[in-house]
C-alpha cells in the first residue's frame, strides 16, 4: 500500500461586502453608542439587526425604533472549546461567555459576548448592560461584551 | 406525481479521519455500495444530485469533483447546499425528480471529510456586519438554545444523557457507525469534558468523514428490482429566518420540525405519530436536541420528552425506537448525515437494517435539521 | 457601506489511492503515471481511480512520458509559463508549468519532464514542470 499523501493548505481570501441600506444607518448609529431596530408594519416586531424585509410577512420595513442598550439574558453559555477566529486566524480560547440579549424595545436577540464565565452566576431571565469600546468603529463588536446587572 | 421509492442505500464505515481516499473515492464508496443493493447498473441511472456542505470540503464547485465517483459523468447533475439539512434536502429533491416524471431512477449522494477542514471555523463565516465578530459555531449556538429549553421545560442533564447512552450503545450494532460504546454510562456522560455550558463531550455529535448514497426509483422501476420499496409517502421542507436570535426558544418552538412534520402526516395518514410510527431516525446533533424533537414530531406532549426517554418509549425494545443507528450523535460527516437518516429508515423499511433491524417495521420517518431551524422531513412505508 | 475583510481557514486534503500512487511514483521513482480505460481504452493523464466517461470501467495503472507534445501555453507575469502538455502515451493532457524562456515556445513542440527533489509532504514538487526538448542537445 502506497503512504497516503496529505497535501495542507491555508485557504486565505479576502472578501468586500455590501451593507445595505438598513446596515449601513445600523452601523453609523453605533458611532454614537445608539441602537436602532427595524419594525415591521404589519406584525410590528422590532428586529435587529435591521433588515430590508419581514421575512414571516414578506414586506418591505421602513420604520425605525429606538432601542436600549440594557435588556434581558434569554439564553446563555459558557464555552470551554477554543475556536478560530477566521477574520484573524487567532485561537480564541476558553471559557468564554456567550448569550442572546433581548434589548429593551427589541423582538428579536442579539448574539453576544457576556462578560461573566460562573455557570452558577448565569440565569435566563437576568437583566444585562452592554459594555463600549472605547473607540468606537461603526461595528457590532463596539460593544464589548455584556455585564450581569444585580 | 407519479409514486416514487428508495430501493437500495449504501454508506461508508464512517471515521473521524479517511486519510487513505480522497473526497472523490469517499463518494464512488457509498455510491458503489448503493447501485449493489438496488441491483441495478451505472448505466441506469438517469441524474445525480450531490449534498456537501459549502466550505466544509474547502474545494469550489465540489460536484465537478465528485460527479464522475457518483456516476454523473454526460448525465444531469446538481449539487443541495442547506446546512445540515443538505443531505435531507437532496434525498428530497431527488425524489421530486422521479415524482414529476422527469426521471426513472436517480442516485443520491452527500459526503463529508470533516479531518480536512476546520468546521466549527467554516460555520463561523455569518454576516460579516452582525454576527461574524461574535460567532461562537454550532457548539455555542446550540448551547444558548438548550438553556432555554431547559429553562421553559426543566428537562435534566441526566435526561440529556440517557439520549446519549441509547444513541452510542444503539451504534454498538451498526458496524458503519463511527462512535460505538456498548458500555457507556449515564455517569461516563456526565463525568465527560465540559465543551460548552450544559454540553459534555458525549452529549455532542462527533466529526465523521464519511458518505451515503441512496436509490430512488419510479412505481414500474422500483417494483421491477425491489420486492418490497421503501415508498416515500411524503417529503416536506422549511427554512426559517436567517439570525439565530430572530427564532423564538428555537428548540422549545421549533416550528420548521413542527410544521414540515405536520405535512407530512397529514399525507402519510398518520394521526398519532407514536402509534403510527414503527421506528424514526431524527437528525440530532446534540442530545437536548433529541429531547426537543420528540416534542416538535407529537412523540409526546409539551415538556414530556423527559419522562419518555427515561421511561424507555424510545429504546430499540419500546414502543418507537428513534435512531436504531445511533443517529448523528454516533456518526457525523455532515453532508452525509441526512442522506443516512433517510438511508437508515428506508434500510429498516426493506427490512435490511441488519442487527439494528426494528422487527416488522413498515412505516418510517426521517427528519432533517440545519442551520438554526431548517428542518426537513419525510415518511417512508412498505405496502402490505 | 463596504466592508472589508479576510477569511482564513486550513485544509489538509487526502490525495486518496490513485492521487497518492502518482505522487509517490513522481517523488520515488520520477515516473508519470495515467490510468488506462479498459472501456473506451484511451490512457488518462494523471493516475486517477475513475474514468470520466465510462464510471464504473476496471483502471490500470500505466507509465506516461516522460516526453510528450506542448498543445498549448500561456505566460503570466505571477505565474510564470503554464502550457497543457500530452505526454507520449497518454490521450488527455495535463496542464503543467513549463520551464524556460517563452520565446522559444511553440504549439506541436517537443518537450520533456525535468525532476527535481521534493519533501515527503510535497511530493507534487517533484515534477518540476517540462522543458523544450531542443534546450536539451
Amino acid at each position: 500500500m502506497t503512504r497516503p499523501v496529505i497535501i495542507s493548505h491555508e485557504m486565505d481570501a479576502t472578501w468586500r461586502y455590501a451593507s445595505g441600506v438598513a446596515m449601513e444607518r445600523f452601523a453609523n448609529n453605533l458611532l454614537e453608542r445608539r441602537i436602532e431596530a427595524m419594525q415591521c408594519g404589519e406584525c410590528k416586531r422590532r428586529y435587529l439587526p435591521p433588515r430590508p424585509f419581514c421575512g414571516n410577512c414578506r414586506v418591505p420595513l421602513t420604520d425605525w425604533a429606538p432601542v436600549a442598550s440594557e435588556g434581558v439574558l434569554e439564553a446563555w453559555t459558557v464555552v470551554y472549546l477554543p475556536i478560530v477566529d477566521n477574520r484573524t486566524g487567532i485561537t480564541r480560547d476558553g471559557p468564554y461567555a456567550m448569550g442572546l440579549i433581548r434589548l429593551d424595545g427589541a423582538d428579536t436577540t442579539l448574539n453576544h459576548y457576556v462578560a461573566e464565565t460562573d455557570p452558577a452566576c448565569l440565569k435566563v431571565g437576568q437583566r444585562v448592560k452592554a459594555v463600549w469600546r472605547e473607540e468606537l468603529r461603526g461595528a457590532i463588536d463596539d460593544i464589548l461584551h455584556f455585564e450581569v446587572l444585580e | 406525481m407519479r409514486r416514487a421509492a428508495i430501493i437500495g442505500t449504501g454508506q461508508t464505515h464512517h471515521a473521524s479521519k479517511r486519510d487513505d481516499v480522497s473526497q472523490p473515492e469517499l463518494v464512488r464508496e457509498a455510491s458503489a455500495r448503493a447501485l449493489l443493493d438496488a441491483g441495478i447498473d451505472a448505466a441506469a441511472i438517469n441524474a445525480v444530485v450531490i449534498s456537501s456542505m459549502e466550505l466544509f470540503e474547502g474545494r469550489a464547485l465540489p460536484e465537478l469533483w465528485l460527479g464522475e465517483a457518483a456516476y454523473a459523468a454526460g448525465k444531469p447533475c446538481m449539487k443541495v447546499a442547506t446546512g445540515g439539512t443538505s443531505g435531507t434536502s437532496a434525498c428530497i429533491a431527488g425524489y421530486h425528480q422521479v415524482a414529476s416524471g422527469m426521471f426513472d431512477l436517480v442516485l443520491v449522494v452527500g459526503y463529508e471529510k470533516h479531518s480536512e477542514g476546520n468546521t466549527q471555523a467554516g460555520m463561523a463565516i455569518v454576516d460579516p456586519y452582525w454576527d461574524r465578530a461574535v460567532a461562537s459555531g454550532a457548539l455555542g449556538n446550540f448551547a444558548l438554545s438548550i438553556s432555554q429549553y431547559m429553562a421553559d421545560t426543566g428537562v435534566t442533564e441526566e435526561q440529556a444523557a440517557r439520549v446519549a447512552v441509547k444513541a452510542r450503545r444503539n451504534a454498538a450494532r451498526n458496524p458503519y457507525a463511527h462512535l460505538q460504546m456498548a458500555d457507556i454510562t449515564v455517569e461516563k456522560v456526565l463525568e465527560s469534558r465540559m465543551l460548552a455550558h450544559p454540553i459534555h463531550m458525549l452529549d455532542m455529535c462527533p466529526q465523521s468523514d464519511g458518505a451515503c448514497a441512496i436509490v430512488i426509483a419510479a412505481e414500474k422501476t422500483a417494483n421491477k428490482f425491489c420486492d418490497r420499496p421503501a415508498w416515500i409517502e411524503g417529503a416536506a421542507t422549511r427554512h426559517q429566518q436567517p439570525y439565530i436570535g430572530d427564532i423564538e426558544r428555537r428548540l422549545t418552538t421549533m416550528e420548521t420540525l413542527r410544521s414540515a412534520a405536520k405535512e407530512v402526516y397529514a399525507k402519510a395518514g398518520i394521526s398519532d405519530p407514536r402509534r403510527d410510527l414503527d421506528v424514526a431516525e431524527i437528525y440530532e446533533p446534540v442530545t437536548y436536541a433529541e429531547l426537543a424533537w420528540y416534542e416538535a414530531l407529537g412523540f409526546c406532549g409539551q415538556g414530556d420528552a423527559g419522562r419518555l426517554i427515561e421511561e424507555g418509549v424510545t429504546e430499540m425494545d419500546g414502543e418507537l425506537p428513534v435512531n436504531p443507528s445511533g443517529g448523528v450523535l454516533s456518526s457525523n460527516p455532515v453532508g452525509a448525515s441526512g442522506v443516512i437518516r433517510v438511508a437508515e429508515a428506508a434500510s429498516q423499511v426493506l427490512g435490511r437494517a441488519g442487527e439494528h433491524q426494528v422487527d416488522g417495521a413498515t412505516t418510517a420517518l426521517a427528519t432533517g435539521y440545519g442551520v438554526y431551524a431548517w428542518a426537513d422531513a419525510l415518511v417512508l412505508r412498505a405496502m402490505s | 457601506m463596504i466592508r472589508e475583510g479576510s477569511i482564513r481557514l486550513p485544509f489538509a486534503y487526502a490525495a486518496g489511492k490513485s492521487g497518492s500512487t502518482y505522487l509517490r511514483a513522481l517523488q520515488e521513482e520520477q515516473r508519470i503515471l495515467g490510468s488506462r480505460c479498459s472501456a473506451c481504452d484511451r490512457i488518462l493523464a494523471p493516475a486517477r481511480s475513475f474514468c470520466p466517461t465510462c464510471g464504473d470501467a476496471e483502471l490500470q495503472t500505466v507509465e506516461i512520458g516522460p516526453g510528450g507534445v506542448l498543445l498549448a501555453w500561456t505566460e503570466r507575469p505571477d505565474k510564470g509559463i503554464l502550457g497543457l502538455v500530452k505526454l507520449d502515451s497518454a490521450d488527455t493532457a495535463i496542464v503543467h508549468r513549463i520551464l524556460g524562456s517563452s520565446d522559444v515556445l511553440s504549439t506541436g513542440m517537443r518537450v520533456q519532464a525535468r525532476f527535481g527533489d521534493a519533501s515527503d509532504e510535497n511530493p507534487e514538487d517533484s515534477l518540476l514542470g517540462f522543458a523544450p526538448e531542443v534546450a536539451d542537445s
